[in-house]
Formats: C-alpha cells, structure tokens, sequence
C-alpha cells in the first residue's frame, strides 16, 4: 500500500543524489530519478524502509525533457537545490 | 511556554533514553544505527550546562534546551538544522554557539529546520529555508540561527515548526505562519497558498487567547486559554484540507496537542487521551474499534476518538512522531499486564503498549517526559526522590508507591506492520519490541 500520493512539484530536486526527494516518516527522504520518470515509472522508495508512495506527474513532461534537455522549467520553480557544505 | 525551565533538578537525578531510527545520529548514542530498545544515554557535556528542561526532536534531529537556557542539538544538519554553522551531521549533542550569549526558553524542531525563542522574546531560525520556513523573507537555508527581524518590536512566545511551515505566537494572542501554505498550515488566506517567506497573520484567531501552537507534517493547531482546539491544514483522516482554523468541539478542554503527519493527539483537563484522524492509510488505528467520542455536525472534518485500549488510564504527558506516539501515564501498577492483554497478534488495532525503562522507574519518585520525532523517541526521567524527602521525609516511602510513572508508547501500527513487514525490522518494530518487554 502506498503511504502516500505526491505531486512532483511538491518534490524537491537533489542535486547529490540526483533524484527527486519527498520527506518519509521514519527521518529518511522518497526518492525517484528523472531517469524512472522517464520511464513511467510512479513509485518512489525509501532506503531506510519499506515505505513509498505514488508519484503523481505528466511522464510527457519528462519525455520532453529529455529530447530538448530543458530540464529548467520541469523542476519546482520555488525550490532551491539543497546545498551541502 | 512547553515545559521550559521546568525541571531543576542536579543532573545526576536526570536520566534519558532514546530509541527507533537513528540512521543520522539523530538518537545521541554515538552511533548511526536504528535501537529496537530504549538506550540509557550518556551525555557528561551536556549535563555541564545544568539539566534538560526540554527537548524538540524534528525529522532526524534534536534540541535539548537546559535548565539555564542553553541549546544543544544533533542528528542530521545537512540543511543547517544543528545551526553548528556547517552543514554536517552531528553524532553528539553540540552547543549552538551563536546562542550562547542568550538565555533560550523555548524550541522547536521541524522536519529540517529548528526555531528557538529567547527569555527576551527575540525569534531565531536556521535550517532549510526553502519554503520560506525560516520567515527571514527569502528560500535560503541557513547553518546559523538568524534572528527573525520580522519580530523586532514584538515579544514572542513560541515557535512550532511544522515539515515545511512555521507558527509564531506572540506574547497576547497573535499567531502567524510562515513557509509552505498549500494544505492550508498557514491559515493566512481564503485562496491556495504555495508559500510565504515573512510571517503573516493567522486569521480566525484575532479574538481568540491562544496559549500554545503546535505543527507537524502539513497540519497546525492552537489552544486557547480555556481549553478550545482549533486546527488547521492537511484533513485528518482524509477530510478537506482547512485553510482556516477550525474549533475542534466546543464542549472540550484541551491542556496539550501533539500533531503527527496523519494524527493528532489531546489531552484534555480530565487526563484523558483523545486522537484525531489516524486512520488515513488505515494503519494507525481502527477508527470502527475506537469509541467515537462524538461526530461534528459537519461531517467532512474528522471525528475526536478515545485511544483504545487505555480504559480510563489517566495520561499526564503526550507526545507524536510521524506515524508513531509516545505517553505517559499515572498509573501506578497494573499497566503492563493490562496492556499485554493485545499482544501477540497483528490485528487492526491500536493498543497502547508499555516500554520498559531499565534502570526500572518503578516504585521511585520520578517525573518523566517523552518526546518524539519523526522516526524516533526520546524519554527523560527526573526523580524527585530529593524534593520528598526534604518536605516529608517520614512518607517517602508510601509516596513513592503511590505516584510511580511507567512510559507507554502507543503503537501506532499494527496494521502497517503487517503490511510493511521491511518496516517493522528498521523502525516500528522497534518500538513495539520495545512494548513486549
Ligand atoms: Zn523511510
């Protein structure tokens, strides 16, 4: 069972793991790549658990992505990339 | 306001245990690994700063705030949290320097950002700033508490820091919010709201005496003096989102609230546990085998339930991670035979269980506390063996008989348990392993 649904704009982009994150319950992040969305994929998975949840997002949107490398206008707009010291 | 400054006993009377995910150090054992078992920590520098008066535990990090104001924290920092001026982990509690010439009497931990509230009302931030969640009019994270300039001219009170949001409350009534507003938190505005990065006045409240604030996940509450709940944010139990805070059922009397990501738990003046929501992804509890305490007429918002399995037990402290809860009750003997009687099967039920504490708090003046983040659990023991014995020290003993507290912790997920059986072995179950003692 899915714990959760979650739009991609409310994911946020990581720059160090390259994948987009949702906060899970036990203190770790969801995490999918652009490379699963790309391939339909809509489950994003929890490391430290079992937990997941669906994605919810336009695999077009990705898709087109990909062929134009427009990668800019796809992720959050409000978000800034986590930085790591 | 919380429980600052409450406690002032020597250290040594002082004992704390910490258990569930601590994968980020979050746990203050020194290690980056989960503890199915409450752990006895030791922490000698920390005591160097007096007692812990209270603690805040967010999404993998802790606050401890002590007797004479000073703030520690550990876990995950990578967004800044820790406020250590980088951006690393921490295994150990470390002092926030950049508060060291402040007396703090108040903090909060969100799930990646932190707030803490001077003795002369100034507001500090640090942490993830990416919703705005940190009020300092911009979606920077930053790694040292920044005082919230907002708030000049004002006293506040306290901070609640929610998983994207904040809450202020000023000395008088006024509460704002601040960070992300799409499920409502903020309660700031009629029409959606992606996020804010300066505090705005929560509205609904301007009449309304509030004495404390919550925020967990994407939810929000208030208590007013006379004991009203209002809520506001993402639906428990699947109801619609508020945009506004909503009083909770006129008729009751609140003393504390502890929000989770899809719970809620009451307190009220009667000592009497109640829960909202719970049952969203039908794992936290059987809200058919709860007794519904009442429904509001307006059937779209969820319903107050009592938590089974409790019978009557009168509960002095709550506390609410994610998905998981932590109380304290009174009582003085019986609880944990009476809370084996669910034991032993993974049915869909809720049943609060009893951790045991080792050294065993039974038959010993104590107070304790529980407190708990998102995947984990700290508990603080005071004993206030001293303070009896210099007022009656002829009755010590049958006092202590009388008011002995035990910990228990409500297991929140029975069901998921069966359903996520990877879960039971890194986090949940480490805490019911924990109850079966
Ligand atoms: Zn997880």
């Amino acid at each position: 069972m899915s714990y959760d649904n979650v739009e991609i704009e409310d994911m946020e982009w990581n720059e160090e793991l390259q994948a987009f994150t949702y906060p899970c319950p036990c203190g770790d992040f969801f995490q999918i790549t652009k490379d699963d969305l790309q391939l339909g994929e809509e489950i994003a998975r929890c490391p430290s658990c079992s937990l997941y949840i669906t994605v919810v997002y336009n695999q077009e949107d990705f898709l087109r992505d990909k062929d134009k490398s427009k990668k800019k206008d796809l992720e959050p707009a409000k978000q800034l990339p986590i930085s790591v010291a | 306001m919380e429980e600052a400054k409450r406690d002032e006993e020597e250290p040594k009377q002082q004992q704390i245990w910490s258990w569930g995910a601590g994968t980020e150090g979050q746990l203050g054992t020194g290690k980056l690994e989960d503890e199915y078992l409450p752990q006895l920590l030791h922490l000698p520098f920390l005591y160097s700063a007096g007692s812990i008066s209270t603690l805040a535990c967010g999404g993998a990090h802790a606050i401890a705030l002590t007797s004479v104001g000073k703030v520690f924290t550990w876990g995950r920092g990578t967004t800044g949290q820790l406020g250590h001026r980088e951006m690393l982990n921490s295994l150990h509690p470390k002092p926030v320097s950049s508060l060291q010439s402040y007396v703090i009497t108040h903090v909060s931990a969100g799930w990646s950002h932190s707030g803490f509230v001077s003795e002369i009302g100034l507001l500090f931030t640090c942490g993830d700033g990416s919703f705005g969640q940190l009020g300092l009019g911009d979606y920077r994270s930053q790694s040292t508490p920044v005082k919230v300039d907002y708030f000049a001219n004002n006293f506040v009170n306290q901070i609640a820091c929610g998983m994207r949001h904040s809450l202020v409350m000023l000395k008088g009534n006024q509460v704002y919010g601040f960070g992300s507003g799409k499920r409502g938190q903020l309660g700031i505005s009629r029409d959606k709201i992606k996020s804010v990065n300066l505090p705005q006045v929560t509205c609904g409240l301007e009449d309304v005496q509030i004495v404390s604030i919550s925020a967990n996940g994407d939810h929000s509450a208030a208590i007013s003096a006379d004991g009203h709940l209002y809520t506001w944010g993402r639906g428990f139990a699947g109801a619609a989102d508020a945009n506004f805070p909503q009083l909770s059922l006129s008729s009751l009397r609140c003393t504390k609230a502890a929000l989770g990501w899809n719970h809620g738990l009451l307190l009220t003046g009667d000592e009497e546990v109640l829960m909202l929501g719970g049952n969203y992804h039908g794992g936290l509890c059987d809200l058919e085998k709860m007794s519904a305490v009442k429904h509001r007429s307006d059937s779209s918002r969820a319903t107050l339930n009592e938590v089974i399995g409790l019978d009557g037990v009168k509960v002095v402290k709550i506390a609410a991670g994610a998905e998981h809860s932590a109380l304290v009750t009174g009582r003085t003997w019986g609880w944990g035979e009476h809370g084996q009687l669910g034991l032993g099967n993974t049915n869909d039920q809720t049943i609060p269980q009893t951790v045991s504490l080792s050294p065993d708090i039974q038959n010993k003046e104590a107070s304790l506390n529980v407190y708990c983040g998102s995947g984990f659990t700290f508990a603080i023991r005071c004993s206030r063996e001293q303070i009896y014995e210099s007022i009656n020290p002829e009755n010590r003993t049958m006092k202590s008989r009388n008011v002995s507290y035990k910990c228990s912790a409500v297991v929140s997920h029975v069901k998921l348990l069966s359903l996520f059986p990877h879960l039971q072995r890194n986090v949940w179950f480490g805490i019911l392993k924990a109850s079966y003692q």
